[in-house]
């Protein structure tokens, strides 16, 4: 018995091991690690086949089901990348009047979860906590009336979408979505990132190129 | 003089004799830090870091002077962050991501030792092992900060070997030292086993 206060010992020590031991991935990230690229696109679509595009003058922000229309500086930041990548891939900007080809628009959508944390008789989870007896009420237990928090957790992502105008009379008049390029992760609405966050789009997609 | 001699022969054939019936019948806890390296399709296709982060104790009763059985638990904890790289995560969808995988094991065995010197006063005592049971195994794989954990539990085996150092010549605690072979099946995401190779020090004294 008198080994006892070592063996506790060691398993106190042990036990804060078992915490210490593990590396979480989330906190050995750094922003850009954090962030993913994912592109997606029409295998009918002959992207040669395309010459010109337009793309939207602001952003629309989706929030939660609302639309609204805006141009930050990140947003502008998207715009000018979209257009840069687009043109070193030999496609011509034209304005929408001028029958383009394709049309592009950038969006910034925002969905918020809530949930709920459940508090009840946490301290069962506790041999320490103090027994009502502490209070004068041994034997009762303790009670909550109101046993749930909640927290609200809200992801955004940019999208890019691009869409087959010159096609769209012979799909009757359907305007196909050909391509989409979607950023999510951390400082993504950070104007610093757009270009680097367009050209990983563009990267991974090299079938997006105009004959010329 | 011949009558001191006898006497002193009885009294270190007696200790020797005392130290063996100490043996059986007595609980030993063994601790011990844990470095583990992942081997063959765990190594491969989801960790190939070798883990430096883990533990592991066992608690076992002397059956007789060579053979011990009980109880053997641990923690490992593998992580390995790839970097970015295309993923086809659809029939026409890629997706550029840092690639995070985390695992931690658990292992509850049961467990047999064999110590082929028995009760020899060795400065060294070397034993093999073998256990068997499951482990509790959390699976994390992250693409960018996206994705999440399941929890699964696999049948795991384990032999080992290695040596056992005590303190003193009479002491029942002591240094160890030792390697096991784990395998940890895991039939998921198209995997099929975690084996490693622990090696393992540490502390080991009875418990009265």
């Amino acid at each position: 018995m008198k080994r006892m206060p070592l063996l506790l010992t060691c398993l106190l020590g042990f036990s804060a091991m078992f915490t210490a031991c593990t590396k979480d991935p989330l906190n050995h990230l750094s922003a850009e690690e954090s962030r993913i690229y994912i592109t997606s696109f029409d295998s009918s679509a002959n992207f040669s086949s395309y010459k010109t595009y337009s793309i939207a003058d602001s952003v629309a922000v989706i929030d939660n089901g609302h639309a609204t229309k805006e141009r930050t500086e990140s947003d502008q930041a998207y715009i000018d990348a979209v257009n840069k990548y687009m043109q070193e891939r030999g496609y011509i900007l034209v304005n929408k009047n001028s029958n383009p080809a394709i049309a592009i628009n950038i969006n910034r959508v925002y969905h918020t979860s809530t949930g709920l944390i459940d508090y009840t008789d946490y301290w069962d989870y506790y041999g320490g906590y103090w027994d009502p007896g502490y209070w004068g009420y041994p034997g009762d237990v303790y009670y909550v009336p109101y046993v749930y928090g909640t927290y609200q957790v809200t992801e955004g992502l940019m999208s890019i979408d691009m869409f087959d105008l010159k096609n769209a009379a012979a799909h009757g008049n359907k305007i196909n979505l050909i391509w989409n390029g979607l950023v999510r992760g951390e400082g993504i609405f950070d104007s610093a990132t757009a270009d680097s966050s367009v050209q990983a789009l563009f990267n991974q997609s090299q079938y997006l190129r105009a004959n010329e | 003089m011949k009558k001191t001699i006898g006497l002193f022969s009885i009294i270190i054939i007696s200790s020797a004799l005392l130290h063996v019936n100490a043996q059986k019948g007595e609980w030993k806890l063994n601790l011990n830090y844990n470095y583990s390296l992942p081997l063959g399709s765990f190594k491969n296709d989801i960790i190939s870091n070798n883990s430096p982060r883990g533990f592991s104790g066992d608690f076992m009763y002397g059956i007789n002077d060579r053979f011990s059985a009980g109880l053997y638990g641990g923690y490992q904890d593998f992580y390995q962050k790839y970097s970015r790289d295309l993923y086809q995560t659809g029939n026409h969808e890629v997706t550029s991501a840092v690639l995070s995988n985390s695992i931690q094991t658990m292992p509850i065995l049961a467990k047999g030792k064999f110590m082929p010197l028995g009760a020899r006063h060795a400065p060294v005592q070397p034993y093999l092992s073998v256990g068997a049971g499951i482990s509790i195994i959390n699976f994390s794989q992250y693409l960018g900060e996206f994705g999440g954990t399941s929890t699964n539990a696999g049948f795991t085996a384990q032999g080992g070997a290695g040596v056992m150092i005590p303190f003193g010549r009479y002491s029942l605690s002591g240094l160890s030292l030792g390697a096991d072979y784990n395998y940890i099946a895991f039939n998921r995401y198209g995997y099929n086993n975690l084996g490693n190779l622990g090696l393992h020090a540490g502390v080991y004294f009875p418990l009265r």
